[in-house]
C-alpha cells in the first residue's frame, strides 16, 4: 500500500516540485504516473525511493512511515522495492546471472538460495538462455529485461519503474510492459513512471496525471491525453 | 507502523568484499601505488622517531641506573689518609656505598678502556699522574638528596673535585623532549598527507564505482555493506605499505647498529629481535587505523540516505 497526504516537496532553492499530492495506491494494482517535464515526476520518484524526504506531508509505504523513518532503517524499506530505470544500470562487467545474483548478495542472501532463485527470475523474464551474456552482448529490449529481473531478485512488493521504455524501441517497449502486466497479475504493485502516450493509452490502466507539482487528473482505465 | 529494522537474510561473505577490494585496488593501480608509497614512507620515518627514542630512553636509563658520583682526591695526599676520607663519605646520610680506588687500579681501567696499554707503561709506581678516588652510590636519587651529597662531597677536607652524570642525564632528557616535540609535529604532517592521499585513492575508486553504489542502494544495501568493500581496500594499502615500511626499517636498523652508531663505546642500542614484534605490530596498526579512516572519508558524501 502506498499512500500519500498533502505531500509537498520543496528544495532549497524554492522551487516548489510538489504541493499537496494525496494519492493512494492499493497492494496489487498497476499505476501510470504520467506528466509533462516538470511535472513532479522525478520528486515523486525520489520520495517513494526515499531519496528524498517530503517538505510536509505524510508518505506511508508498505507499513513504512517515510516522513519518519530514521536512516539506518532506509536500507530495509528499500528491500520492500524492486528499481528499474530508464538507463539499465547493469554492471557492464558481469554477466546476466551475476547482475541479478549482485542484487540478492547486497543483501545478504545465501548462496544456495541464489543459485536456485537467479534461474528462476531469468525464466520469468525469458532470459533463462543469456544468463552467462554479459549486458553489452544483449539488445536494449534484454538488458531492461535483466534490468527487471534484478528488481524482482529480493522478492519486493512494489515494482518502481521510471521511464522502463525510454531507452528502447517500440516492439521492445511492448515486450518490457508485458513482462511488467504478468509481474503485476503475480500479486506485486507496480508503478510506472512514464511520458509514453502510447503505452499509457494502449494498457488502460490506471493513469495519475500530474501537472505543476499537482494531481490533475486520477482515473483507472484512463488515457494520457 | 513499522519503523524497525528488519533481520538480515543471511550473512555477507567476506571473500566477496575482499574480492570487490582487490579489484578496485588493481583497477587504480596508479594511486594504489602511491597511496601504498606515501603511506610507507611516513611509517618508516615514524619507525626511526620510536627507534631513536626507545635508544635515547634506553642509554638514559644506563647512565641513570649509575646512581654514581666519583670522588677524586687531592694528589698530594699522605699515607692512611684516603681512609679517613672514606669514613667521612661513608657517615654522609644518603651514601649507599662507598668504593676506593687507589691510583693503580685507576690507570689499569684506564689501559682496558682504551684497550692499548702501551702508551701507559712509563706511568706505573711514582711515575703515575692519577690520583686516589672513591666510587660513592647514593641510596636517594631525588635532585636535592643528590645536589647536597655533592655539596657535602666537595666540602669534605682532602677532595680535589667530583663529577657526577646526574645533570648530563637532566639535559639529555631536556634535549630529548625538544626532539620529541618536533618529530610528533612532523610526523603529524606527514600522517595528515598520506591520509589525503589515501583518501584521493578511495575516492577515485568511489567515482568509478558510483553507479554500482546507487545501484546497492536502491536494492536494500546498508551502509555497512558499501562501505566494507572500500574498508578492506583502505587496509590492503595500510597493511601493504606498513610490511615494506617494516622491512625498510629493520633492514636500516640491522645495518646502523652493527656498522655504524652501534660501534660507538658509550651507546648501546636495543637488539632488533626485541623489538621487531611491537614495531611490526605498531605499525600494520598505524597502517589499518589509516586505511580505515582514510576509506570512510571518502564515502561519507556516498552514504547519505
Amino acid at each position: 500500500m502506498i499512500d500519500f497526504r498533502n505531500v509537498k516537496k520543496s528544495y532549497p532553492n524554492g522551487t516548489s516540485a510538489l504541493d499537496g499530492v494525496d494519492l493512494h495506491v492499493d497492494d496489487g494494482e498497476f499505476v501510470f504516473i504520467v506528466g509533462h517535464s516538470g511535472a513532479g515526476k522525478t520528486t515523486m520518484m525520489k520520495l517513494l525511493l526515499r531519496e528524498e524526504a517530503a517538505t510536509s506531508g505524510s508518505i506511508i509505504v508498505s507499513g513504512y512511515n517515510l516522513t519518519k523513518i530514521k536512516n539506518r532503517d532506509i536500507p530495509y524499506y528499500r528491500r520492500e522495492l524492486g528499481v528499474v530505470f530508464q538507463d539499465f544500470r547493469l554492471f557492464p562487467t558481469k554477466t546476466v546471472y551475476e547482475n541479478v545474483a549482485f542484487a540478492m548478495q547486497v543483501v545478504g542472501t545465501p548462496r544456495s538460495m541464489i543459485k536456485r532463485r537467479v534461474p528462476a527470475i531469468l525464466t520469468t523474464v525469458n532470459l533463462a538462455d543469456k544468463m552467462n551474456a554479459f549486458p553489452k552482448e544483449l539488445s536494449g529490449g534484454e538488458q531492461q529485461r535483466v534490468a527487471l529481473a534484478r528488481a524482482l531478485a529480493n522478492n519486493p512488493k512494489i515494482i518502481i519503474a521510471d521511464e522502463p521504455t525510454g531507452n528502447i524501441d517500440p516492439r521492445m517497449s511492448i515486450e518490457i510492459m508485458n513482462l511488467l502486466m504478468k509481474i503485476n497479475k503475480l500479486g506485486k504493485t507496480v508503478i510506472v513512471v512514464t511520458h509514453d502516450k502510447n503505452l499509457v493509452d494502449y494498457y488502460k490502466q490506471r493513469v495519475v496525471i500530474l501537472d505543476g507539482g499537482k494531481i490533475a487528473e486520477d482515473r483507472v482505465g484512463g488515457m494520457f491525453s | 507502523m513499522r519503523n524497525e529494522k528488519k533481520a538480515p537474510r543471511g550473512r555477507y561473505s567476506v571473500r566477496f568484499f575482499l574480492k570487490q577490494a582487490f579489484t578496485s585496488l588493481w583497477r587504480n593501480g596508479v594511486m594504489s601505488v602511491a597511496s601504498v608509497a606515501v603511506l610507507m614512507s611516513c611509517l618508516v620515518v615514524l619507525g626511526a622517531f620510536v627507534l631513536l627514542v626507545a635508544n635515547l630512553n634506553k642509554n638514559l636509563d644506563n647512565i641513570a641506573k649509575l646512581n654514581v658520583i666519583m670522588v677524586f682526591c687531592d694528589y698530594d695526599l699522605e699515607e692512611g689518609r684516603a681512609e679517613e676520607i672514606e669514613s667521612d663519605i661513608k657517615k654522609l646520610s644518603n651514601v649507599d656505598k662507598c668504593v676506593y680506588i687507589s691510583k693503580e687500579e685507576s690507570l689499569e681501567k684506564m689501559k682496558e678502556e682504551s684497550g692499548d696499554s702501551g702508551i701507559y707503561d712509563d706511568m706505573t709506581g711514582e711515575n703515575n699522574p692519577l690520583c686516589e678516588s672513591f666510587e660513592v652510590t647514593y641510596a636517594n636519587d631525588d635532585e636535592t638528596e643528590v645536589f647536597n651529597l655533592e655539596a657535602e662531597l666537595r666540602a669534605v677536607e682532602g677532595v680535589r673535585k667530583i663529577t657526577s652524570v646526574y645533570q648530563t642525564a637532566k639535559t639529555i632528557d631536556e634535549f630529548k623532549n625538544g626532539i620529541m616535540l618536533v618529530f610528533t609535529l612532523f610526523l603529524l604532517i606527514l600522517f595528515v598527507v598520506s591520509l589525503f592521499v589515501i583518501i584521493n585513492t578511495i575516492k577515485l575508486s568511489v567515482y568509478a564505482r558510483r553507479h554500482e553504489i546507487t545501484v546497492m542502494r536502491y536494492v536494500g544495501a546498508t551502509n555497512t555493506f558499501i562501505t566494507l568493500p572500500f574498508v578492506f581496500e583502505g587496509v590492503i594499502i595500510g597493511v601493504t605499505a606498513s610490511i615494506v615500511a617494516y622491512v625498510i626499517e629493520a633492514l636500516l636498523y640491522t645495518y646502523i647498529s652493527t656498522t655504524g652508531i652501534g660501534d660507538v663505546a658509550f651507546v648501546t642500542m636495543i637488539e632488533m629481535s626485541k623489538i621487531a614484534v611491537p614495531l611490526a605490530a605498531g605499525f600494520v596498526l598505524v597502517g589499518i587505523i589509516t586505511g580505515v579512516i582514510g576509506s570512510v572519508a571518502s564515502l561519507r558524501k556516498y552514504l547519505k540516505s
